[in-house]
């Protein structure tokens, strides 16, 4: 083999290596069953396979994709005083204008405003006192900062619900565009984005003893539980604990059950499921990350969570923290009181700004109204020393020690890490105290039926069209399209390696663009082929023709395809949702087709015609 | 060698006058459904409204469903059976908020057999929405096609370029018309389908127009007319393998792709029959139109 050619052999296994270790995690996370998953899962390995995937879309495997707006016309409405039919018919008009034009709000409001001679000041006497303009830039803060509002108590909220990587994203200034894949139940879907928040301030338990009590409670209870549990459960307990090296003794206590059931619901020095899994540190129980899961889901049962007396609960904070200095992450658990101390509509206003001792630390000013700050005056005053909590929609966000007794209800929270903190901090606590009202603008919901059925009815479509393919070419081009077809599944594997890599996701249109490919991919080896025949009926030599009949067709190929790209990225920069899963497949569908039609095919016939001299082609 | 064509020569383009008339007609008939139809039908995506897709676990006639949805304020509802029996489309124009509507409609349905459905598939679009979308889809494809151009024109000449074009306005053209005289509604998905058109309609065309290039240096003393039909007549085995393997698999996703994909299955295998068509009997044509007008300038 000549030195050229056998570079040119070489690449094409790298290729086809490269591949397929590209989507060998695709392969793998579609081949295993949901036991396994779930061990992956629990491990915390299932994140690093998940950056590796090709993931369906919301139409294949079901789910829901909302668009929400801010619902202007209630904001605006309840931040008039003192309203009258001239104020109420600007706004309205105002809103009617700039739908009917495409066009923002508050620039339509501005110039309508403008024509009269209102002032604006009078109506909307929350804003500090200005001219119009003023006025109108306060309104539109406010417009922005309850999508921020919105936003954040998703975040918050979509947690519990159990939806594997939910995604919320801004859409421009007013939109938030949230997707909760395989989701079961709407109505609760549809209860998360409402967007009202309960925010409550919470004393934290500081009684060491009694944070001990409960854990043992727990621990006993806990026992008990698994004593009842079928066979299915455990295993999924025994997964956990063989992740946390640090914690072998439930898979112990697991293997004596059988033997000693005594032991377990004993005095609990044998049967510590619970405690063996966390840390205890500061009047605080910290659970290490990859233990999260399986612990929430425990104290979500019934027997167990009636193991924390009623004049306490447990509560969980919102961001991982390294608290051991080992770069493992922990998440705090908090006892707290059974009740709040002060709900959070008291709250006026929350702003991230510089203080504290050196004036240079990140903290948030809260101020609350007359009624707010007499409460918050007894309370600060009576539990100095003491943590309070900051809990939206029992989610801990903050735990601050009371250093002294706050008389004027404007209170500094310090302790963020930097800005970005003490912003989201801010955030929540105004989302606890004002509506932020959102519309749904669009929803898609595909329920997982359906899902199921698109993915079967596609990949059955892609099954035949590829086979059909397949025979075709061989009948029509003999050897030829033998190889023809060798390109076309390298093409096939190349494309979904690419899609893997780019952790793509694929949607009904996608697989469409899929069996279009395949259809398509062809065509580059079509052109080769019949000008190679072309080639040959002028009687040129076997090795002669392929040679010209590659270089011929080279430039129709990349002319042509190229379009189709052009095409397909156009689609994809315009394209929302499902149809720029259509555009990616193809794209990468038509480039990597360029590669196998090229480059592979040639390289098949030269490793051909390089030994003996062909006197006639398979073609 | 199994050739599905042996050593034709056909005068395609000494038959462009009735290519022209045909293609004519059938652009007419298309374009006086849509004025008749006061416009293109759009789907949900472009107008608003809401769609859902329910299934109900006992049998069910349409006439239940729609009286049910009578009784709540929306008789004008559109309900048409979809797929299996049982199981509906209903399409309610937006009115209200879209959440109200949707939550009105639930308890309908609900109330049809105490509850024993499912909803499949619930698609609502805010009417600001679909006039946004509407106004990127549309862009899309100007862009797309003014893209086109650039590239001919700097790959061949001017004046293939408005082959190219005039080919592809043809292709949507028509397919558009067919959406409308079938009552076909366009949506995101049939828009795409539309761009992907585009794109084959020129794949397709280019190859012939790369074959043109090549021969008119080749063949000087030809005529162009000779020489665009000797390369069409080259080109045509490569023209209809091509579109009979992608029109293999269009047509595979049209019968076995089910239900949801059926609308945007349709445009693609429509939008390849006329796209091979039309880069065999309208591009050529109007490249040979516009070059011998340009002669007869010369000359005048």
């Amino acid at each position: 083999m000549s030195g050229p050619l056998r570079m040119r052999v070489f690449l094409v296994v790298l290729l086809v290596g490269a591949a397929a270790y590209m989507l060998r995690d695709t392969i793998s996370y579609y081949t295993m069953d949901e036991t396994q998953k779930q061990t992956l899962i629990e491990s915390g390995e299932m994140d690093d396979i998940r950056k590796n995937i090709i993931h369906k879309g919301l139409d294949l495997q079901g789910g829901m994709h909302v668009v929400l707006e801010v619902d202007l016309e209630e904001l605006i409405k309840t931040r008039v005083e003192d309203g009258d039919a001239e104020i109420d018919a600007l706004i309205s008009n105002s809103l009617e204008e700039a739908q009917n034009n495409e066009t923002e709000f508050f620039p339509t409001f501005a110039k309508n405003v403008e024509a009269t001679n209102i002032r604006l000041a009078r109506y909307f006497p929350i804003y500090e006192k200005g001219p119009n303009s003023d006025v109108l830039d306060a309104l539109e803060a406010d417009a922005k900062d309850a999508v921020d509002r919105a936003e954040e108590i998703i975040r918050n909220r979509v947690d519990q619900f159990g939806v594997s990587e939910p995604t919320i994203q801004r859409k421009g200034a007013w939109r938030i565009v949230v997707e909760l894949a395989g989701i079961t139940n709407q109505a609760q879907a549809r209860e998360l984005i409402q967007a009202t928040a309960l925010l409550e301030f919470v004393l934290v338990q500081e009684d060491p003893q009694l944070l001990d009590e409960v854990i043992r409670n727990i621990d006993k209870a806990w026992a008990a539980d698994m004593g009842e549990e079928t066979p299915e459960d455990s295993t999924e307990v025994v997964a956990d604990t063989s992740v946390d090296e640090s914690a072998p003794s439930l898979a112990d206590i697991l293997s004596g059950e059988e033997g000693d059931s005594l032991s377990i619901t004993g005095t609990g020095d044998v049967g510590r499921p619970f405690s063996s899994l966390i840390n205890v540190g500061s009047n605080t129980i910290w659970v290490p990350e990859e233990n999260v899961r399986s612990v929430k889901r425990k104290l979500t049962k019934p027997t167990i969570a009636a193991a924390v007396s009623s004049d306490s609960k447990l509560a969980w904070g919102v961001s991982p923290r390294d608290i051991t200095g080992d770069g493992r992450m922990h998440r705090a658990l908090y006892l707290m009181k059974g009740t709040a101390e002060l709900t959070g509509d008291v709250v006026t206003d929350a702003r991230e700004s510089l203080g504290g001792f050196s004036g240079a630390e990140f903290v948030v000013h809260l101020s609350m109204n007359d009624e707010g700050s007499r409460e918050w005056t007894k309370i600060t005053a009576g539990n100095v020393g003491k943590r309070i909590a900051i809990v939206m929609d029992g989610n801990v966000h903050m735990a601050g020690v009371i250093r002294d007794k706050i008389a004027d209800g404007r209170t500094q929270i310090e302790g963020m890490n930097d800005l970005q903190d003490a912003k989201k901090l801010a955030v929540v606590l105004r989302a606890g105290a004002l509506p932020a009202p959102m519309l749904i603008e669009e929803e898609r919901t595909i329920g997982a039926s359906l899902g199921a059925d698109s993915v079967a009815a596609g990949t059955q479509a892609t099954v035949f069209g590829f086979i059909l393919v397949v025979i075709f070419m061989a009948i029509y081009y003999k050897g030829a399209g033998l190889i023809a077809d060798v390109a076309l599944i390298l093409n096939l594997g190349f494309t979904l390696a690419v899609l893997s890599t780019l952790n793509a996701t694929l949607t009904l249109p996608g697989i469409a663009g899929l069996i279009l490919t395949v259809g398509m991919a062809v065509d580059a080896n079509v052109l080769i082929f019949e000008r190679i025949r072309e080639e040959l009926r002028n009687a040129k030599t076997v090795k002669k023709s392929i040679d010209d009949g590659f270089n011929r067709a080279l430039t129709t190929i990349v002319d042509a395809n190229l379009t189709t790209i052009l095409a397909a990225g156009v689609l994809w920069q315009f394209g929302s949702g499902t149809v720029k899963g259509f555009a990616t497949t193809l794209f990468w569908g038509i480039l990597c087709s360029m590669v196998t039609a090229i480059f592979i095919t040639r390289t098949i016939f030269m490793v051909m015609t390089e030994r003996k001299t062909m006197t006639k082609l398979s073609i | 060698m199994f050739e599905l064509i042996k050593n034709v020569n056909i005068d395609f383009l000494g038959k462009r006058k009735l290519a022209s008339m045909i293609s004519g007609a059938v652009i007419l008939a298309g374009l006086v459904s849509i004025v008749l139809h006061g416009g293109p039908l759009y789907s949900i995506d472009f107008e608003g409204g809401t769609e859902i897709q329910v299934l109900f676990t006992e049998s069910t006639d349409v006439e239940a469903v729609r009286s049910a949805l009578s009784d709540i304020g929306y008789g004008d509802a559109a309900i048409r059976s979809f797929g299996n029996e049982d199981e509906f489309l209903i399409h309610v124009k937006t009115s209200t908020k879209s959440e109200e509507q949707v939550n009105t409609i639930r308890e309908a349905l609900a109330s049809i057999h105490g509850g024993s459905y499912e909803i499949r598939r619930l698609e609502t679009v805010g009417p600001k929405i679909g006039k946004e979308l509407k106004g990127d889809m549309i862009s899309a494809v100007l862009i797309a096609m003014a893209g086109i151009v650039i590239y001919i024109s700097i790959r061949f000449q001017f004046m293939y370029a408005i082959g190219a074009l005039v080919a592809l306005t043809h292709d949507v053209l028509i397919t558009l018309g067919l959406f409308s005289l079938l009552n076909m509604e366009i949506s995101l998905s049939v828009l795409a389908a539309f761009l992907f058109i585009v794109g084959y309609s020129l794949n397709d065309t280019i190859v012939v127009f790369d074959r043109v290039r090549e021969n008119a240096k080749e063949k000087r003393h030809d005529s162009f007319m000779s020489v665009l039909n000797i390369s069409l007549n080259q080109t045509l085995n490569r023209t209809v393998i091509t579109s009979l393997t992608t029109l293999t698999v269009v047509l595979i996703l049209l019968v076995f792709g089910g239900e949801v994909i059926k609308p945007f299955a349709f445009a693609l295998t429509i939008g390849l029959i006329v796209g091979t068509y039309s880069s065999i009997f309208v591009a050529s044509p109007v490249v040979l139109a516009w070059d011998e007008n340009q002669k007869k300038k010369k000359n005048t």
